[in-house]
């Protein structure tokens, strides 16, 4: 037990957490307002990998600028899942809508499939590999690139929140919803607006994960169930304490790595949430709803 | 009267027709039957009680491990060790259960920390050499042994796993028309309200746990003998969760028959869109997904809760 | 009875029309045995992930698969079945278990003779239950799990090497090529994937440290969906091993490459044990800095064989690619079913089954001596290969007699 590899741990721990509070803003965001538990989170993250990878094979497009494009379609793509999947359910038992996303993370999976086979895909840029060393460190730049956009994301979605009428609108619905359709909230607007914000969040995150993250039908897997743990310790619907849930969980993965055998790193993550979920599953930063 | 009718010459055929059945036919019958009692176990805490587990497979695989272990290490029957490994499954889902209810843990809470059991006993399997870790368990089957729970020909499978589900929907019937069968519909519908009527909800909801979890464990030993191989991922992972709830959501949770709908309804129709679809792939599973949004979006109530909503409006006029 | 016998017609009636009015005779009468050995093709199913995860590497052994039977059925087919074809049956198992239990089922009930696959370790458990209660002929290919062939089944047959030969002989390449670049190999570090192919590399690697006296430093197992491996490979430098052997997926034997190179990882070569990526041509393509000098103990065709040659440019010409292990696989494993089916002279599956167990095939495009079988259905000679990438292209550098490069060891990239 060095102190080096104490150090390289604790450094990879916060760049693989930034990565997973970055895929966890939209969820959480989407779980605040929707009160759904979107399975099919990472595979609209997914889609939206293939886009950049699209872009960036046949128009060059580097992976950082396409958000420029990816943001606006997967905002589009948001709502018209909200619409035409969603919002027609959104009465239904809690397990159905559950189910619901789970149906259409399957129809995604299987469409990136039959469109583009299973094999893996890189976009090889010229930052690709570009690393340096913190002393005993290693840190790779795309992942630095990720956490830092994870950053800039949290203070986005905060600042977007507060500052502007939409999100002034979400948070109302959050809190409120009653509240905010007597307010006159266009409530379903406002619900379509939220998917739509979410996705895009989570497509953005695609986007900044392409450089250093292969592209397959099956990507969502490496996030999914990261994403759902960071959301429930940061609290559902605080994005801000995702981004802080997912730096916890990933020095949780990466210390679990460095100091236990085998792979039971995967243990520490689940028992964080499964204690989390008992004991506050309002989230260690307080959502926006308790139980 | 014709219901009757229909369901006699049902049962009648399930009794009679599988030793005239070709291979690939018996099979297919086989494995909706499985998931129909995997189904029907998960209903008792899914659908009555209406505590929706995503995590049933960490039952499954106690069942399966427990009996298998006891066999191999021991040569105790899994006749024997099936029961046993459905207690020690009833004790984990006890455990679990406990910890959840009494931490008021509901809805997607609930279902996200059976997800997180299951997979941590997934890798707890993976990383445990003793148990066999990623390699496995291979089931002795070789030589034909009824009192070891070994068959040769698939036809003995088919009627112990017809058996089970019978066994099991009789008890599911038995307890709808029982007080816990009301205590667990009072709790469903509305806890609280249920609390202040005088029921015990944490202990009503850990009874429907306790015997969820040991019917599921049976099921595993069922898998364990007719696939004749075990390993982490197979027993605790989410195909067996998902698997489990799919047939009682489709056909109707919280109604006797609804998984046996809904099994005989979906695995059907994986096979046929596999058959169908073959040569793109994933396309199959890609209608199988859109298929599946379409009939909770229009079947919230399974299958089962079509009918019976038909039948109402029908009694209406 | 006597040679001219008076019909009914009173024509005379030779033996040879006899028999042959009898034959029809019996069609009429619905005989179906007779009528079937006069079949003109032999069926012959295979099962394969086809659609799913594995759905790319399925599709490389099925080119195999079906480049030999192109070539078998138009040089003739099998001709002690009087010139019969070989018509492959298609099986879709999508790498799940019930599905290969199933197809199975419905391969044998169509009447294959033999099946060929399944691919994946997990599947084939559950369909060798069903080739072994039905008698037929089940020629396993890619899976390596040692104890597919335990339990005295007879009807189950493995041609390449299984997983203690591939890591045995895949080390011993190791160690026979470090010696004679006089680089000592003391302390061995593994990483390898959680799932049953990496867990078996990895208790093989374990127990052959002793006989061969190395030191296994460290033998990790990682989900190979983590998207991050820097501590793993992080204790892994801290150990100071001299060589990383690595059994893992696409994915995952990517990154580890990438994150050891970034670490300088310090070991005199980077070694894959059946890794799916480390000989794999698309992936060398597409990496070409990564992949240079990387090492990989895999099934692969003798490029010493004329006839390999001559399979591999064929390959290449059909398919627009380049034959790889699962392709080299899927063509041999065809024709050692065709030399069986020769010699057996009969779609009976258990004379087709007492043919393959006497197999001893040397006209084969593999790195081994003839195809033979054990008792419990392993090759006896089955040998892997040990191939490293040079200028972009997977060579063979190891086991000498086969060679077609000398190796580059120690390789010095990892050092930095």
């Amino acid at each position: 037990m060095t102190w080096g590899l104490l150090l390289q741990a604790g450094v990879s721990g916060l760049l693989l957490g930034g990565v997973y509070g970055l895929v966890a803003s939209g969820l959480s965001l989407i779980f605040g307002v929707l009160r759904i538990i979107n399975f099919a989170h990472g595979a609209v993250m997914m889609l939206a990998m293939y886009t950049t990878y699209w872009l960036f094979a046949l128009a060059g497009v580097d992976p950082y600028l396409s958000v420029i494009l990816t943001a606006p379609l997967f905002f589009a793509l948001g709502v018209v899942i909200q619409k035409v999947v969603i919002e027609p359910n959104r009465l239904a038992a809690e397990h159905n809508q559950l189910l619901l996303t789970l149906g259409l993370a399957l129809f995604f999976e299987n469409l990136a499939l039959v469109l583009w086979q299973g094999d893996f895909r890189t976009v090889r840029v010229a930052y690709s590999n570009a690393s340096f060393m913190v002393g005993e460190a290693l840190v790779e730049v795309p992942r630095l690139v990720a956490s830092g956009g994870a950053v800039l994301m949290a203070v986005g979605l905060f600042a977007f929140l507060r500052l502007t009428d939409v999100g002034k609108a979400l948070r109302a619905l959050a809190e409120e919803p009653e509240g905010a359709a007597l307010v006159g909230i266009n409530v379903s607007r406002i619900r379509a607006a939220s998917f739509g914000l979410g996705s895009a969040c989570v497509a953005v995150a695609g986007a900044l994960i392409t450089p250093f993250f292969y592209v397959a039908p099956d990507v969502a897997e490496s996030f999914n169930i990261m994403a759902f743990v960071v959301v429930v310790l940061g609290g559902m619907g605080n994005f801000v304490g995702a981004l802080a849930g997912g730096f916890i969980v990933g020095l949780a993965e990466s210390l679990g790595a460095a100091f236990l055998p085998g792979s039971l790193k995967q243990l520490v993550v689940f028992m964080i949430f499964v204690i989390a979920l008992l004991f506050r599953p309002q989230g260690l930063f307080g959502g926006s709803r308790g139980r | 009267m014709g219901a009757k009718v229909a369901a006699a010459l049902a049962v009648a055929a399930l009794v009679a027709l599988p030793p005239l059945l070709p291979k690939y036919h018996l099979e297919v019958l086989i494995s909706v039957l499985f998931w129909a009692y995997l189904g029907i176990a998960w209903n008792l805490l899914g659908g009555y009680a209406g505590q929706f587990s995503f995590g049933h497979a960490a039952f499954f695989g106690i069942g399966a491990y427990t009996s298998t272990l006891l066999l191999l290490q021991v040569g105790l029957t899994p006749w024997v060790g099936m029961i046993l490994g459905g207690a020690l499954a009833a004790a984990f889902g006890l455990f679990e259960g406990y910890l959840s209810f009494r931490y008021g843990l509901k809805g997607p809470y609930f279902s996200l920390v059976t997800l997180a059991f299951a997979e941590m006993l997934r890798v707890v399997g993976v990383n445990t050499k003793a148990v066999g870790s990623s390699l496995g368990l291979v089931v002795p089957s070789a030589k034909a042994a009824p009192a070891m729970f070994m068959f040769s020909g698939k036809l003995p499978y088919y009627y112990i796993i017809l058996a089970m589900g019978a066994l099991a929907l009789a008890l599911t019937w038995k307890i709808g028309r029982s007080r816990l069968g009301f205590s667990l519909a009072a709790v469903r519908e509305n806890e609280d309200a249920a609390e202040t009527a005088g029921v015990d909800a944490l202990a009503t909801k850990l009874r429907a746990m306790a015997l969820s979890s040991f019917l599921t464990a049976l099921g595993g030993t069922f898998y364990a003998q007719y696939f004749a191989y075990i390993d982490p991922t197979i027993s605790f992972g989410p195909s067996v969760s998902i698997g489990a709830l799919l047939p009682a959501i489709v056909g109707g949770a919280g109604m006797v028959l609804g998984p046996v709908l809904g099994s005989f309804v979906l695995t059907p129709l994986s096979e046929l869109t596999r058959y169908a679809l073959r040569g793109r792939a994933g396309a199959d599973i890609m209608l199988y997904g859109a298929i599946l949004m379409l009939v909770i979006s229009f079947l919230p109530q399974g299958i089962v809760g079509l009918v019976r909503e038909r039948r109402a409006r029908a009694g209406q006029r | 009875m006597s040679e001219h016998t008076r019909g009914l017609s009173g024509e005379p009636v030779n033996r040879r029309t006899f028999l042959a009015t009898a034959g029809a005779a019996a069609t009429v009468a619905g005989f179906p045995a007779i009528v079937r050995a006069q079949a003109r093709e032999v069926k012959v199913g295979y099962l394969l992930p086809v659609t799913g995860p594995l759905a790319y590497e399925a599709g490389l052994a099925l080119n195999g698969l079906t480049l030999a039977v192109d070539e078998i059925n138009a040089s003739g087919g099998i001709k002690s079945l009087g010139g019969a074809k070989i018509t492959m049956m298609p099986g879709d198992t999508q790498n799940k278990v019930e599905l290969g239990n199933s197809e199975a089922s419905r391969l044998i009930d169509q009447g294959a003779v033999a099946i060929i696959g399944p691919f994946s370790s997990l599947v084939a458990f559950s369909v060798r239950q069903v080739t072994e209660k039905n008698k037929t002929p089940f020629l396993l290919l890619a899976a390596v799990a040692d104890n597919l062939t335990e339990g005295g089944l007879k009807y189950i047959f493995r041609m390449q090497p299984n997983g203690k030969g591939m890591a045995t002989l895949t080390v011993n390449n190791m160690f026979e090529m470090a010696k004679n670049a006089n680089v000592p190999i003391k302390r061995v570090a593994m990483m390898h994937e959680e799932g049953n192919f990496g867990t078996t590399m990895g208790n093989h690697v374990e127990a052959f440290s002793k006989t061969m006296g190395y030191e296994l430093v460290q033998r990790i197992p990682y989900n190979l969906r983590s998207p991050d491996l820097t501590s793993e490979l992080s204790k892994i430098k801290a150990a100071r091993p001299d060589l990383l052997i690595v059994s893992g997926y696409y994915g995952d034997s990517k990154l580890i490459a990438e994150t050891a190179a970034k670490l300088k990882i310090g070991v005199t070569a980077l070694v894959g044990l059946a890794n799916a990526a480390y000989s794999n041509p698309k992936f060398i393509a597409e990496n070409r800095e990564l992949t240079e000098h990387l090492f990989d103990g895999n099934y692969w065709y003798n490029p010493q064989s004329a006839r390999a040659r001559t399979v591999f440019d064929a390959y290449q010409k059909k398919f627009g690619s380049t034959m790889a292990n699962h392709g080299v696989q899927g063509y041999q494993v065809t024709f050692v079913l065709k030399d069986a089916l020769g010699r057996a002279a009969s779609t009976d599956r258990d004379k087709i089954r007492d043919a393959i167990a006497k197999t001893n095939l040397t006209d084969q495009i593999l790195t081994q001596d003839a195809i033979r079988f054990d008792d419990s259905g392993e090759g006896i000679n089955a040998t892997p290969a040990l191939i490293q990438v040079q200028n972009g292209k997977p060579v063979v550098v190891g086991p000498a007699r086969f060679a077609e490069a000398k190796p580059v060891f120690p390789v010095p990239k990892w050092k930095g």
